[in-house]
């Protein structure tokens, strides 16, 4: 009987969590790149405050990844060296482009526009390095674990490669609308999304025929399911409530799991292999238990605050649950 | 492959050189911010009110860019130095990098409810408790890195003599997971980090503080920067002293668990029991050459206890001998601060008005940049003083670095990034500090009102 790799698990769980977070950040900032000015009363409102608890989803993914598998830490570091440091690059043009518009004094050289629509192109960036990063470490591309090092190259002339990319893009701009209720991209959303699917699944079929399993259908179904309700007026309400939206998405990332799991790298690591053992697992339990109650008290905490702000006389209703809405626009 | 060995320290080096400024500043503000609301609950001082206001924006740009520096530093240990994020990760220490994040969440989830939501909070006192996990969790970052740092002077929580053994292959055994928040040095670190960062901190507000307020141009500005120079001073006074103790703690324990990072900082080029304390100089052999001993004033200040030498050790494994220097120039910097701070604060107390003195204005801007250099001297003489070990007598570096050549561009760009970022993230913290007429900021509403969206 096989067991559970309970410290794959909430370490996925932790990834699924930011990367809907993340996801929901690069749709506000690809909104905001094209159509800024008529998107950024929906956009803003969410992306200021939350992009700073992306940021801290993403170190706590990497520092959980780090206690699960320490023996992946040097051929990843060496595999993925120049990848990862230009995702640092970004990472800090990220933050200091929104820092800097949030804060911009008006009537200055620089407009709060142009900072925050270098937000949505540095997390844009941010998104295909991160996207090159996730298809190598599912299915081996560019990867040459013998010698651990990764070719671009090698990444890009993968017959699954492009089309991955191309599918997430097709997914997120489908998404985007339904996330923050953009009502003239409304027709937008299911084609895009669907055809996004499609192109996803037939890149997985390229890389490998078995990630094209049964469990696809769960991710799928449930993708293009929220860009179908967002037509209807009865359903869209739910759709485009974002804690709603932030559960199923990152169920539906969680869903996919089987991508890396037993096998990474194209099958060539066994995740349970890799994964570390001993004492040290004890600890990750206890430390991940305490952690589970503190980040959800503070999560609950921070959700409560933003549903009174949004109840409160005199301060503007925010657009969604997690809008700013103490702020005087 | 060391030229590759030597960039990955210089760019962690940079980077984490860029990253202590911006964290001493964040915990800086967020103790005055903290105490300026406590104050302002208390007191219903609108200038209170008028400094939490603007100490918020600089504070939020500090932590936004502070953010992404740390994050930069967090994944650069595991990029420049694999080797040693798998030991790390293989033994209780990663446990602490987990419960850092746990603070930073204390921190980020407090800062954003503080700041974009604060306005539905009516209650002065509750405003006040809403800073308080913001202090707290910036606070603690600070300490859990350092018991990091403490845990790679002096490693526990693992069969070390096994590791050493098993040379090539690396082997991790006897893991105790709970050990390394505990181990001999963490205690004396942990105490120096919270005086000397917040001070360091501190006195930079508190020198911006100071030269602001002389070229006020109204009474409300005047009065405004008063108030915090004010609780600056006294919070340098409390925090240089508890530095002051910190420190001559510290030397006292160095001796015993990294002797060769104490006779390098001494150069000691024996050891004995009634050394001199040299200011500068160099070694040769085992002699001293220039510098200016005080003869037996190293061994009245230990005791007359046995003081380890160089000699005692192969000369492979020992520190840069520059951290002598380093050294001398922060005690002597030390010392000029402790002077400075105790003679302004009597000035305060006595009742003569040192605010109002140009030339002590200039001199406390002088001060708070040489706390930020005394601060960065320190971290230079504990980082390089390990040298060439990474984690001690353990893990050297050139086995833990990553040799690969991808990491040269995007290493440089970053090099490049951070020259100005770092500067250009001070002069808008200077902007947005001061982006506001006095008379908004004093009868604003509190909360995220400045945000642009």
């Amino acid at each position: 009987m096989s067991t559970i790799n309970w410290l794959f698990e909430i370490n996925f769980a932790i990834f699924s969590i930011f990367f809907v977070l993340f996801v929901s950040e690069l749709m506000g900032g690809v909104l905001l790149l094209v159509a800024y000015d008529a998107t950024k009363a929906k956009v803003l409102p969410y992306l200021v405050p939350i992009w700073e608890v992306t940021g801290t989803f993403a170190a706590f993914w990497v520092v959980t990844g780090d206690f699960a598998y320490p023996s992946m830490l040097w051929p990843l570091a060496n595999i993925l060296a120049g990848l990862i440091l230009v995702f640092l690059i970004l990472f800090v043009l990220r933050n200091a482009s929104i820092t800097f518009a949030e804060l911009l004094l008006k009537g200055g050289r620089i407009s709060e526009k142009r900072l925050y629509q270098l937000f949505g192109l540095a997390t844009l960036g941010i998104a295909v390095a991160v996207l090159v990063v996730l298809s190598a470490v599912v299915s081996g591309a560019g990867v040459d674990l013998a010698n651990l090092s990764f070719s671009l190259w090698g990444w890009v002339t993968n017959p699954g490669s492009l089309p991955y990319l191309l599918g997430v893009v097709f997914i997120a701009v489908g998404l985007a609308p339904v996330f923050y209720d953009i009502a003239p991209l409304r027709r937008l959303s299911v084609p895009f999304t669907v055809a996004g699917v499609a192109v996803e699944a037939g890149a997985l079929y390229l890389y490998s025929a078995s990630f094209l399993s049964g469990y696809f259908l769960i991710p799928a179904v449930l993708t293009v399911l929220a860009s179908v309700m967002y037509q209807f007026r009865a359903t869209a309400a739910l759709v485009t409530n974002k804690l709603v939206f932030a559960i199923v998405g990152t169920v539906i990332v969680f869903s996919l799991s089987y991508l890396v799991y037993p096998t990474a790298f194209g099958g060539a690591i066994a995740v349970d292999d890799v994964t570390t053992k001993g004492p040290m697992v004890g600890a990750f339990y206890v430390l991940s238990a305490v952690g589970a109650v503190v980040v959800g008290l503070l999560m609950a905490f921070y959700m409560v605050t933003v549903r009174h702000a949004s109840r409160t006389p005199g301060v503007p209703a925010s657009a969604a649950p997690v809008g700013p809405a103490a702020h005087n626009p | 492959m060391s030229g590759i060995v030597d960039f990955d320290r210089f760019l962690f080096a940079f980077t984490i050189g860029s990253h202590i400024l911006l964290v001493s500043l964040s915990i800086g503000m967020s103790i005055l911010i903290c105490v300026s609301e406590f104050l302002l609950a208390r007191t219903k001082n609108k200038y209170y009110g008028g400094l939490v206001r603007r100490l918020v924006r600089p504070f939020v740009v500090s932590f936004g860019i502070g953010t992404a520096s740390g994050i930069v530093m967090a994944v650069e240990l595991v990029n420049l130095f694999p080797r040693f994020m798998t030991l790390v990760s293989s033994t209780g220490v990663i446990a602490i990098f987990y419960v850092e994040i746990f603070a930073f969440f204390i921190e980020t989830i407090f800062l954003v409810i503080y700041v974009y939501y604060g306005n539905t909070f009516k209650g002065t006192y509750t405003r006040w408790a809403l800073t308080v996990p913001i202090m707290v969790g910036t606070l603690l970052s600070a300490v859990l890195i350092v018991m990091v740092n403490a845990w790679m002077n002096t490693p526990n929580g693992f069969d070390i003599g096994a590791y050493v053994a098993s040379g090539s292959s690396y082997s991790v055994t006897g893991v105790n997971p709970w050990a390394p928040f505990l181990t001999t040095s963490t205690g004396y670190e942990v105490f120096h980090v919270l005086g000397s960062v917040p001070l360091t901190g501190v006195m930079l507000i508190g020198g911006f503080f100071a030269y602001r307020y002389l070229r006020s141009p109204t009474a409300d500005e005047k009065a405004l920067f008063l108030t915090g120079l004010r609780l600056t001073v006294a919070l340098a006074l409390v925090l240089v002293v508890m530095s002051i103790l910190a420190g001559a703690l510290e030397i006292d324990g160095l001796w015993q668990y990294q002797p060769e990072k104490y006779a390098a900082i001494e150069l000691n080029p024996t050891p004995g029991t009634n050394l001199p304390m040299t200011l500068f100089g160099t070694v040769v052999g085992t002699s001293i050459v220039g510098g200016l001993q005080i003869p037996g004033l190293q061994g009245f200040l230990e005791g007359g206890k046995m003081m380890p030498g160089l000699s005692q050790f192969s000369q492979s494994t020992w520190p840069p001998l520059i951290i002598h220097e380093a050294f001398d120039v922060m005690l002597i910097g030390g010392a000029l601060l402790g002077l400075f701070v105790f003679v302004y604060g009597a000035l305060w107390l006595a009742k003569r008005r040192p605010f109002d003195k140009p030339l002590l204005a200039y001199l406390f801007l002088a001060f708070s940049a040489l706390t930020a250099t005394v601060m960065e001297l320190g971290w230079m003489v504990d980082e390089l003083g390990r040298q060439p070990w990474i984690v001690y007598n353990t893990l050297s570096v050139a086995d833990a670095a990553n040799n690969s050549n991808a990491l040269l561009g995007p290493g440089v760009v970053i090099i490049i990034g951070y020259s100005f970022l770092v500067p250009f993230t001070f002069w808008f913290m200077d902007r947005v500090f001061r982006g506001k007429p006095i008379a908004v900021d004093l009868t604003g509403p509190a909360g995220g009102e400045d945000v642009n969206y």
